[in-house]
C-alpha cells in the first residue's frame, strides 16, 4: 500500500517534478546511454547471490541461493568471484534434523554445505546497505578485497535474489525493504562507472517481475519468476527437514543447468523457455528490453560460467640474466599466438530451429511485459482502466485512484467538521 | 472558496461567537449589524498559529536539506573536453648522427635536407601519431650531424659535437653491444641536456665488413654498423625512431593497447606463486628471497613512477590443473593444447588471492608456476599449429625430449589477460617419482633455473605491461637487435610505458570525474560531503600538474601526477559516504513527512481562513451599524 501511495504522490506531485527539471536537476536518462563503451570485450565473470531472508522455515531460500552457488561454482566462476550473501545460517540451524548439511532436495542426494563454500556476507551482515554497497563498491577502507565485487566494464555480472517479495520491493532481513527504485539507482550507477558490461538480474521472489519496473540501464537483461500479483512457490516440502527446501523457479532453473557442463552453449533463449508456467505455477516474466543482444545467440554460460582469454606468452625476457648466461641470445621472430577462447562461440545450428519456432511465444510473453509497463505510465491510465476494467493492474489502480479521490474528500470533511 | 464565502450567510451563527451580539438584542438589525466591534482574540490566535507554522516551515526545509558540497562542474566539463580535443603529448628530440657519410657530396644534401627526409620518413611509418601519450605529432624535433671524416655539418640548434669524439675508437675496437652501448651514453649522454633526447648512431663501415649490424641499447641510444648506403641510413634511423622509440616495438595489437593494470588506488600487489599439483609425489620449495633482493627489486624500482609496486610469494600444495591433457608417444610428454587454456586455471582449487597487503581497490596480479604431478609429468603445450612449445626460439636450446636431457625444462607459458597475470608450466627435473620413501619428496628449485623461471614471469609482466620480450624486431628496413636491461625495463620502453601510463590514467580520471558529476546532478537529494569536495579539486589540480609535467617531458613527475589524480577521483567516487538510501527520491520525502504535517497544517489553514472571514463580516456588521449611527445622529 506504501509503495501505492508513492505513485499516487508521483502522479500528484508531477507540478513539483517538472520544477525540478527547469531546474535542472534530473537528467534525461538518454545521457547514461552515451557513456557506455560498447566496444570492450567480455573478459570476466562475478556471480551476487543474495538471500534475503532469516529464520528458519525460509530454509528454502538459503537452499536456493546455495545451489546456484554451486552450479555457477561447476560451470567456472571461481569463488573470489562470487559474493555469496545468506541471511541466516541454516545449516548450524538447532532445529535442522542434519547438523551442517543444507539440501535442496529430499533425496538428499547433494549436500550444498559440503565444503569450499565460502559465505561472504552472513547474518545480520546481509542488510540493504551492504547490499548496495557491493553493488556500486563503495566500501569503506577496511573491507576485505574477498567481500568487493571488483567487476570492471568488461565483466558479466549475475545478480540472483531470493526472499520474500512484494509489488515493487523485495524484503530483506524481516525488518528493511529493498525497493525497485534503490536497485534501479544502484544499477545505474554501476553502469555509469563501467562496473559492467552486461547484467542478468535473476530474481525468485513473489511478484519478482516488479523489482525490475524501474531500470534504465542499457546491457541489463532481468528474469522474475512471476508477473505481479502472482505468488512464487516452494516445489516440495522434506519431511525429514520439515520444511520445504526449494522454490519452484530456482528449482527448474537447476533442472536446467544441471544438464549443462562447462563446454556447453545453451543459449539464454533456451533457459527462458525452459520455465513452463504450469510447473512453475506462475508466469516466468523477463525484461530484456534493454539488453542489445539477441538472447539466441547469448549461451548462458556468458554470465552462468567463467570466460578467460588467454594469450600464449612467446619469449621470456632474457636480458635480465645477459651477464650470467653470455651475450644476447638472438632469437628467431615467431608470430603472436593467440588463444581468445570465448567458451561457447559455436552455436547448434539444432537448437536455432527450435528457438525459431519458441519466439511466437516470446512474442506473446514480451507484449504482456509492455503492457505492464504502459500501466505504468501515468497518461494512458484512464484509458487502460477504461479499457481492461478485469485486469489485476487496473483493479490495483484503481485502488490506487480511489486514495487520490478519497484526498478532496478527506478536505471536505475537515470543512464540516470545523 | 465559494462554500467559504457561503458560508457566513448560514441563518445559525456558531454559538461561540454570539456572546458580544446578544448583549445588544435591542437592535433592530441583528443580522445585517452589531454595535460593538468585533474581537479579534480568535482570529489572532488562529493567525499566530499559522503564522508560526509558516515561520518553522524554513527551518524545517533546512533541517532536512541535504548538505551538498560545491562541485566545479565547469572545470570537470573543460578539463575532459580540453583532454578528448588536445590529446597529451610528449616533446621529444630525435638526433641521428652519420659517421662517414657525405650526402653533401653524393646527393648535395645538407643536414637540414636529411632532417626532413627522416621527419617525413617518420610520419608515414607513424601515420596514427596523434595518439595520446606520444611523441608530439607532425613536425617532430630531428636534429642531424653529419660527419664526413673531412668534414662536419649539423642542423643548427643541435646540441651535439662535431665532429663526433667517441667515433674513432668505436670504430676501431671490437666492442659488445653492452660495452658499446654504455660507450655512447657516455658519448651523448649530455645530449639534450638531461632532458630525453633520443639518439640513432650510423657508422659507415667498408664493403667487407659483412652484414649490418642495428642494436637498439638499453638507454635511448641506437648505432647501425656496418656498410649501408645514404637511403637506407636514412630510412632506418626513422625505423627506429618512429616504431621502436616511439612505440616500442609495439603494433598495438597485442593486448589491449591503452590498458594498464594498476589498481585505482596506483597500487600494484605481484602475487608469486608456487603450485605443487600433487605434494604427495614431490615438494618443491624456492628461495623466493633471493628473486625479490636481486631481480625483482630493480624491476620494482624501475616501475616506480607507474605504480607502487609490493610483493608477495607463496607456495600452496594439492593445486590440480582442471583441464586434461593426454600422452603422446611422439613427444614423449602429456600435451595440452591452446584451447584448453582457458579451462587450465582451477580455480575451486587454486586459493590463490590470499592477499592481506592489497587494499580495495589495487590490482593483483597472480604469477603462477604450476608443478604437475608425476602422471602428468612432463606436461607440454602445444600451440595451434600444432607444434610443441619447444618449437619455440627461446627455449629450443634448451629443450628436448625429457629421455635425452633430463635435467632442466621449462615448458609451456602462457599469459591470462587483463585482471589475472601469468601461468608457467615447469616440469620438474626427473619425472620419476622416488617410490622407497615415505616420507615427501622435498626439493628446491635451484637458482639457475629460479632465474630461467623468473624471466618468463618477467616476459609475462611485460605482457601485461603491454611490452613484447623478444630481443629482436624485424621491421621494414631490416633487423634490429634489442638489448635488454637488468632493470627488466629499458629507458625507453620506460619513456612509452609512462606516456601510456599519463594517458590512460588522465582519460579514466576524466570519465570518473563525468561519472560523478553527471550522478551528482541526476540525483538532486544524494549527500555530498566536503571531503569529496576536496578530493575533486585535488585531482583536478593533480591532473593539471601532470599535464603541464608532460608538456615539458619530464615523465616520472606527469606519471605521478597522472596517477595520483586518478586514485583521488576514484576515492571521491566511491566515497562510502554516498550510499543509495540516504538520497531517496523526493516523492519519498513527501510521504514520509506529509503525515506528520498534512492533517494539523489543513486545519490551521482553514481555521485561519474561516476566523479571517467571520472577522471581516462582523466587521463590516459593525461599519454598517456604526454608518447607521451616524446618519441617526
Amino acid at each position: 500500500m506504501e509503495f501505492c501511495f508513492l505513485r499516487i504522490l508521483k502522479l500528484t506531485m508531477k507540478v513539483l517534478v517538472m520544477l525540478l527539471l527547469f531546474l535542472g536537476n534530473i537528467k534525461n536518462s538518454t545521457a547514461y546511454f552515451s557513456s557506455s563503451s560498447e566496444a570492450t570485450m567480455h573478459t570476466n565473470n562475478w556471480a551476487v547471490l543474495v538471500c534475503t531472508s532469516r529464520f528458519w522455515f525460509n530454509y528454502r531460500h538459503m537452499a536456493n541461493t546455495l545451489s546456484l552457488y554451486r552450479t555457477v561454482k561447476r560451470l567456472g566462476i571461481p569463488d573470489e568471484r562470487i559474493i555469496l550473501m545468506l541471511a541466516d545460517d541454516m545449516a548450524c540451524n538447532a532445529r535442522n534434523k542434519y547438523p551442517a548439511q543444507v539440501f535442496n532436495n529430499e533425496n538428499h542426494r547433494l549436500n550444498l554445505y559440503g565444503d569450499n563454500v565460502e559465505v561472504d556476507y552472513r547474518g545480520y551482515e546481509v542488510t540493504v546497505e551492504n547490499f548496495l554497497r557491493v553493488l556500486t563498491g563503495r566500501h569503506e577502507t577496511a573491507v576485505p578485497r574477498s567481500k568487493r565485487l571488483l567487476s570492471d566494464e568488461g565483466s558479466h555480472i549475475l545478480l540472483y535474489m531470493t526472499g520474500h517479495g512484494g509489488d515493487e520491493f523485495l524484503k530483506f532481513q524481516d525488518s528493511e525493504e529493498l525497493q525497485s527504485h534503490d536497485l534501479a539507482d544502484a544499477v545505474k550507477q554501476m553502469k555509469e562507472k563501467g562496473r559492467f558490461k552486461e547484467l542478468l538480474i535473476m530474481v525468485d521472489t513473489c511478484q519478482a517481475s516488479t523489482l525490475f519496473s524501474q531500470l534504465q540501464s542499457p546491457g541489463v537483461l532481468a528474469i522474475g519468476s512471476s508477473m505481479k500479483g502472482e505468488n512464487s512457490y516452494s516445489h516440495h516440502l522434506d519431511s525429514d527437514v520439515g520444511v520445504s527446501v526449494v522454490d519452484r523457479f530456482t528449482f527448474y532453473t537447476l533442472a536446467f543447468f544441471e544438464r549443462l557442463n562447462i563446454y556447453d552453449n545453451a543459449s539464454l533463449s533456451s533457459l527462458f523457455n525452459s520455465y513452463n508456467p504450469n510447473l512453475l505455477m506462475s508466469t516466468a516474466y523477463y525484461r530484456r528490453d534493454l539488453y542489445q543482444r539477441h538472447l539466441e545467440e547469448v549461451p548462458v554460460t556468458n554470465f552462468f560460467g567463467s570466460v578467460m582469454e588467454t594469450i600464449h606468452t612467446d619469449s621470456a625476457y632474457t636480458s635480465l640474466t645477459n651477464k650470467n648466461f653470455g651475450g644476447a641470445k638472438t632469437k628467431t621472430f615467431l608470430g603472436q599466438s593467440f588463444s581468445s577462447s570465448d567458451i561457447n562461440s559455436v552455436r547448434n545450428s539444432d537448437d536455432e530451429d527450435q528457438f525459431n519456432n519458441l519466439t511466437a511465444e516470446e512474442d506473446q510473453h514480451d507484449e504482456a511485459g509492455q503492457c505492464i509497463f504502459c500501466a505504468m505510465d501515468s497518461g494512458h491510465l484512464w484509458s487502460f482502466i477504461l479499457g481492461n476494467v478485469i485486469t489485476h493492474e487496473s483493479v490495483d489502480f484503481f485502488v490506487c485512484y480511489g486514495l487520490v479521490l478519497m484526498l478532496p474528500l478527506l478536505v471536505f470533511s475537515t470543512w464540516l467538521s470545523l | 472558496m465559494e462554500e467559504i464565502s457561503n458560508f457566513p450567510l448560514n441563518p445559525e451563527p456558531p454559538e461561540e461567537e454570539s456572546p458580544q451580539s446578544q448583549m445588544h438584542e435591542s437592535t433592530p438589525d441583528r443580522k445585517t449589524m452589531r454595535t460593538t466591534k468585533p474581537g479579534i482574540k480568535r482570529l489572532i490566535l488562529s493567525l499566530t498559529v499559522l503564522f508560526s507554522f509558516i515561520i518553522g516551515f524554513p527551518f524545517l526545509w533546512k533541517s532536512i536539506e541535504i548538505y551538498r558540497a560545491p562541485l566545479p562542474f565547469d572545470r570537470i566539463e573543460s578539463f575532459s573536453s580540453q583532454l578528448e580535443s588536445d590529446p597529451l603529448h610528449f616533446p621529444c628530440r630525435f638526433q641521428a648522427i652519420f659517421v662517414g657519410f657525405d650526402f653533401s657530396a653524393s646527393r648535395g644534401l645538407g643536414p637540414n635536407d636529411v632532417a626532413a627526409a627522416i621527419t617525413r620518413k617518420m610520419s608515414q611509418l607513424n601515420p596514427n601519431s596523434s595518439r595520446c601519450g606520444n611523441c608530439i605529432g607532425g613536425d617532430y624535433d630531428v636534429s642531424v650531424v653529419i660527419d664526413s671524416g673531412s668534414s662536419c655539418a649539423q642542423t643548427e640548434g643541435s646540441e651535439a659535437k662535431c665532429p663526433l669524439k667517441c667515433g674513432e675508437v668505436v670504430f676501431g675496437g671490437k666492442l659488445s653491444d653492452e660495452d658499446f652501448d654504455e660507450m655512447l651514453k657516455r658519448c651523448l649522454g649530455n645530449v639534450g641536456g638531461g632532458g630525453k633526447g633520443y639518439s640513432v648512431v650510423v657508422f659507415n663501415g667498408d664493403k667487407e665488413e659483412g652484414e649490418v649490424r642495428a642494436v637498439v641499447g638499453k638507454y635511448r641510444h641506437a648505432w647501425v654498423l656496418g656498410h649501408v648506403s645514404e637511403d637506407e641510413a636514412v630510412s632506418r634511423t626513422a625505423e627506429i625512431f618512429a616504431r621502436v622509440f616511439m612505440n616500442a616495438g609495439s603494433e598495438g595489437n597485442s593486448i589491449r593497447s591503452e590498458f594498464m593494470p594498476v589498481g585505482a588506488d596506483g597500487r600494484i600487489v605481484l602475487s608469486f606463486s608456487l603450485l605443487n599439483a600433487e605434494p604427495q609425489d614431490w615438494i618443491y620449495d624456492w628461495s623466493f628471497h633471493e628473486i625479490d633482493k636481486t631481480l625483482l627489486h630493480p624491476v620494482i624500482q624501475a616501475l616506480q613512477p607507474i605504480a607502487n609496486i609490493t610483493v608477495e610469494s607463496q607456495v600452496l600444495y594439492y593445486t590440480p590443473k582442471s583441464s586434461f591433457s593426454y600422452w603422446d608417444d611422439i613427444h614423449g610428454s602429456h600435451i595440452f593444447s591452446t584451447k584448453d587454456l582457458p579451462f587450465f586455471l582451477n580455480s575451486n582449487e587454486w586459493h590463490l588471492d590470499t592477499s592481506v597487503a592489497a587494499g580495495g581497490r589495487s590490482k593483483v596480479l597472480q604469477l603462477v608456476v604450476y608443478i604437475p604431478s608425476a602422471k602428468e609429468c612432463p606436461l607440454q603445450l602445444e600451440l595451434p599449429n600444432g607444434d610443441l612449445s619447444k618449437t619455440n626460439g627461446f627455449i629450443s636450446p634448451v629443450i628436448h625430449l625429457p629421455s635425452k636431457f633430463p635435467y632442466f625444462i621449462i615448458l609451456a607459458y602462457f599469459g591470462i589477460l587483463q585482471m589475472w597475470g601469468g601461468v608457467v608450466v615447469w616440469n620438474p627435473e626427473s619425472c620419476v617419482k622416488d617410490l622407497e620413501s615415505k616420507d615427501p619428496d622435498r626439493r628446491v628449485i635451484s637458482p639457475q633455473n629460479l632465474q630461467k623461471l623468473f624471466e618468463v614471469l618477467m616476459g609475462q609482466l611485460r605482457q601485461l605491461l603491454g611490452l613484447k620480450s623478444d630481443n629482436l624486431y624485424v621491421g621494414q628496413s631490416g633487423a634490429y637487435i634489442l638489448l635488454g636491461s637488468e632493470r627488466g625495463f629499458t629507458e625507453w620502453e620506460l619513456d612509452v610505458l609512462s606516456g601510456k601510463h599519463v594517458c590512460f590514467n588522465l582519460h579514466s580520471c576524466a570519465t570518473t570525474l563525468g561519472s560523478l558529476s553527471r550522478l551528482v546532478q541526476s540525483l538532486p537529494r544524494m549527500i555530498i560531503i566536503d571531503e569529496i569536495g576536496k578530493q575533486v579539486k585535488f585531482s583536478l589540480e593533480a591532473a593539471k600538474f601532470a599535464q603541464s609535467y608532460a608538456s615539458t617531458g619530464i615523465y616520472n613527475a606527469s606519471a605521478v601526477s597522472s596517477r595520483q589524480a586518478r586514485s583521488l577521483v576514484e576515492d571521491a567516487f566511491f566515497h562510502p559516504s554516498i550510499m543509495s538510501i540516504s538520497y531517496y527520491s523526493f516523492e519519498h520525502c513527501f510521504a514520509i513527512y506529509s503525515p506528520f504535517f498534512l492533517p494539523v497544517t489543513m486545519h490551521v489553514i482553514l481555521a485561519a481562513l474561516r476566523e479571517w472571514k467571520r472577522y471581516k463580516q462582523e466587521n463590516r456588521k459593525y461599519l454598517a451599524w456604526k454608518a447607521k449611527e451616524r446618519i441617526v445622529s
